[in-house]
């Protein structure tokens, strides 16, 4: 029998700014709640859906005032898909796995983490552009 | 929208513990800069960074917190960890922080060991 919330769909727009992406997370975890995902689960997509939308501002949309983010989050067949949009050219899929005693080291930059943090914490995570050419990433989260 | 962290110093127990109020973000930088700098001109071996509860830790306050680990490492001073959420711990787990910082239950707990 399928999920009664099955096919459900929530979208927000984002103005460019660090720290709007915590309104992203409170609706995350209102929707994630409704849709019964475990307490853990929901702290873990909060911090993709933080994660995706920071990057998406600093580095898609290169920090720029006139632009926006847009988080998507879609529940169908037991998983949240959540696709982050942004303006710009898109996030590096490519960033290296960052090594913290290298970084302690001062040998690196302490860059990379958010990356690593949705890539570690969603169940799966894809960098792609829509039909219009929007970048976009996609990441899911299983019941 | 620029945080503030408000970050109080307290010695006990020979432990210099850095009660940081607030999230920690990339904005985080000078308040754990300059609380960092404070304590080590007290020439404390052993400093125990304790969080709130509740408070909100990205990518960028990661950063911050291991940019501030390099120094405690170049001055040989041993580090301890509080207060942060379940989540939290299983984050610094997941970014190699519990390679250069214990994580305690409590501040009783931090304070006895670290003693």
């Amino acid at each position: 029998m399928p999920h009664p919330l099955n096919n459900q769909s929530i979208e927000i727009s984002l103005p460019n700014q660090i720290g709007y992406e915590r309104i992203a997370m409170a609706c995350s975890e209102s929707f994630a709640k409704m849709l019964g995902l475990s307490l853990e689960r929901i702290e873990d997509l909060k911090t993709i859906v933080a994660e995706a939308a920071i990057n998406a501002m600093q580095h898609g949309n290169k920090e720029r005032p006139d632009t926006r983010v847009t988080v998507s989050m879609t529940f169908k067949d037991d998983t949240i898909h959540i696709a982050v949009m942004d303006e710009g050219d898109g996030v590096k899929e490519l960033t290296p796995t960052p090594d913290i005693e290298r970084i302690v080291n001062e040998l690196d930059p302490p860059v990379g983490f958010g990356t690593f943090l949705i890539r570690e914490l969603a169940d799966q995570v894809e960098f792609d552009k829509t039909a219009d050419g929007v970048s976009v990433v996609k990441m899911a989260i299983k019941l | 929208m620029q945080e503030v962290n408000e970050i109080k110093l307290e010695t006990r127990d020979s432990v210099t513990i850095m009660d940081i109020q607030g999230d920690v973000t990339a904005f985080s930088e000078p308040f754990l800069n300059d609380a960092y700098q404070n304590a080590n001109t007290q020439g404390t071996g052993k400093i125990l960074l304790k969080f709130d509860n509740n408070a909100y830790i990205n990518s960028g306050g990661i950063a911050v917190l291991i940019q501030v680990l390099a120094q405690t490492q170049k001055n040989d001073q041993v580090i301890g960890i509080t207060g942060i959420s379940d989540h939290f711990k299983k984050i610094f787990n997941m970014v190699g922080i519990t390679k250069f910082a214990q994580i305690y239950d409590s501040l009783e707990d931090a304070l006895q060991q670290m003693a």
